[in-house]
């Protein structure tokens, strides 16, 4: 399968300027929704309760009131079938955005996804197109229980057919909604609720930040460098990226220099930006909060170790062990990847340096 | 000198909301456009826009726990 990006404006690859008006992460999918409605007829919203209720993690707020009833379609709980016609409206050229309202959800619709979604394009020989994103929200924090709080961005990403995008903040989700819209690709797009900017959720400082006014693409599958530093690579994604940095802040005035890097895609995984950093440093913690086994902390590691094994002179990954996550805050707290834990990582990542 | 007010959003006179979010900082030039903040008073969320251009001056902190009507922001 050939991922193709053929939209007017795609591959632009110079990221403009963030400029100084502010946004939360969910205002900024919201303006890239409409900008991109607004430029072609073919963008429709679809799922539950994404009409007047604007999304339960208000990604698509304010909208039902500019597109109205025809393009912002609320859907009854009926994944398989909801997922199924965004795929039908997909492959006759129109461009749907079907949120899936949490990820935990997929296991009733997986076929929809899967095998045909991510197979059609394929199977058709190239004939047949899906430019559709699957927008879900994902993970943990907030005491949702095992059915509603979990990542599974490595679960996507494993499934070949799929491109998949895990924003970390307003600029990138603004940008990487864009092209997911714009990609002829199905496009999976998976916002933590947790950098969301909600006051009802823990509010993270981070998940409010400058966004263009105007329409642009992040690029899918190019990861960001979030913070540049020396004696550690702390490769991560999503909410996790913010534990990250702030863990690095701290650490900064003892002497100890973390990277960290913001894969921003899963699918494609940009390898290079990986290897790029662990060759200056030699560390490598990846935090995901994601289940550990079979998973995304895996493939960073193992695509170290395949092509350049030399480099690696310490690794470690922060994830959420392999258990259900937990309703009571202190146990899901326990699991989760925290700052505590990522402090901890980065310690013993440089402990051999410290002491030598 | 215009005040920037904290929406009424509660039939009740008493109400309390919270201030959740401001995109700006003390120091910005805003317009009537520019969205300054985010309230809400039972989970209920709304926008704030300034009635006035101009120079705005914050008075409660992100996170605080406002009266509703109570006056947030001045702009000069």
């Amino acid at each position: 399968m050939t991922m193709t990006t053929g939209a007017p404006g795609a591959g632009a690859s110079i990221e403009p300027d963030p400029g100084k008006r502010k946004l939360s992460t969910s205002k900024a999918i919201q303006e890239a929704i409409a900008q991109q409605m607004r430029a072609d007829e073919g963008v429709f919203v679809m799922g539950e309760d994404v009409g007047s209720y604007g999304g339960i993690f208000s990604s698509t707020t304010g909208l039902l009131e500019e597109f109205g009833p025809q393009r912002i379609i609320d859907t009854p709980i009926s994944e398989t079938a909801f997922i199924g016609t965004g795929i039908g409206a997909a492959v006759e050229g129109m461009r749907p955005i079907v949120e899936l309202m949490f990820v935990d959800f997929f296991g009733v619709c997986m076929d929809q996804i899967y095998n045909h979604m991510a197979k059609i394009h394929y199977e058709s020989g190239g004939n047949v197109q899906v430019p559709m994103v699957l927008m879900t929200a994902v993970g943990g924090g907030y005491s949702d229980g095992a059915q509603h709080s979990q990542s599974l961005w490595g679960t996507f990403a494993h499934l070949p057919g799929m491109k998949v995008v895990v924003p970390s903040n307003p600029y990138d989700a603004k940008g990487l909604m864009t092209a997911a819209i714009r990609s002829n690709d199905p496009v999976v797009f998976m916002f933590h609720k947790g950098v969301m900017g909600l006051g009802w959720m823990k509010k993270n400082q981070r998940s409010v930040g400058a966004v263009p006014e105007e329409s642009y693409e992040v690029p899918i599958g190019k990861a960001r460098v979030a913070r540049e530093g020396t004696d550690v690579t702390i490769v991560t994604l999503s909410l996790s990226v913010h534990h990250a940095l702030d863990v690095a802040e701290k650490l900064e005035p003892e002497g100890i220099s973390v990277e960290v890097i913001d894969l921003r895609s899963l699918v494609p995984l940009d390898r290079d930006a990986i290897l790029a950093s662990v060759s200056k440093t030699g560390r490598l913690i990846v935090v995901d909060e994601d289940y550990q086994s079979f998973g995304v902390s895996g493939e960073v590691i193992a695509s170290v170790a395949e092509r350049r094994p030399g480099l690696l002179t310490h690794v470690s990954r922060v994830c959420v062990p392999d258990v259900p996550l937990p309703y009571a805050s202190q146990l899901e707290y326990g699991v989760l990847p925290t700052p505590a834990r990522i402090e901890a990582a980065v310690r013993e990542a440089v402990a051999d340096r410290l002491s030598s | 000198m215009s005040e920037v007010i904290f929406p009424t959003m509660s039939e009740a006179d008493d109400a309390t909301g919270v201030l959740v979010t401001w995109f700006v900082d003390s120091g910005d030039d805003v317009t009537t456009s520019t969205l300054i903040a985010e309230v809400a008073v039972d989970k209920v969320d709304a926008e704030v826009y300034p009635q006035s251009a101009g120079t705005i001056t914050l008075l409660v902190d992100e996170g605080a726990e406002v009266p509703q009507g109570s006056v947030i922001a001045t702009i000069g």
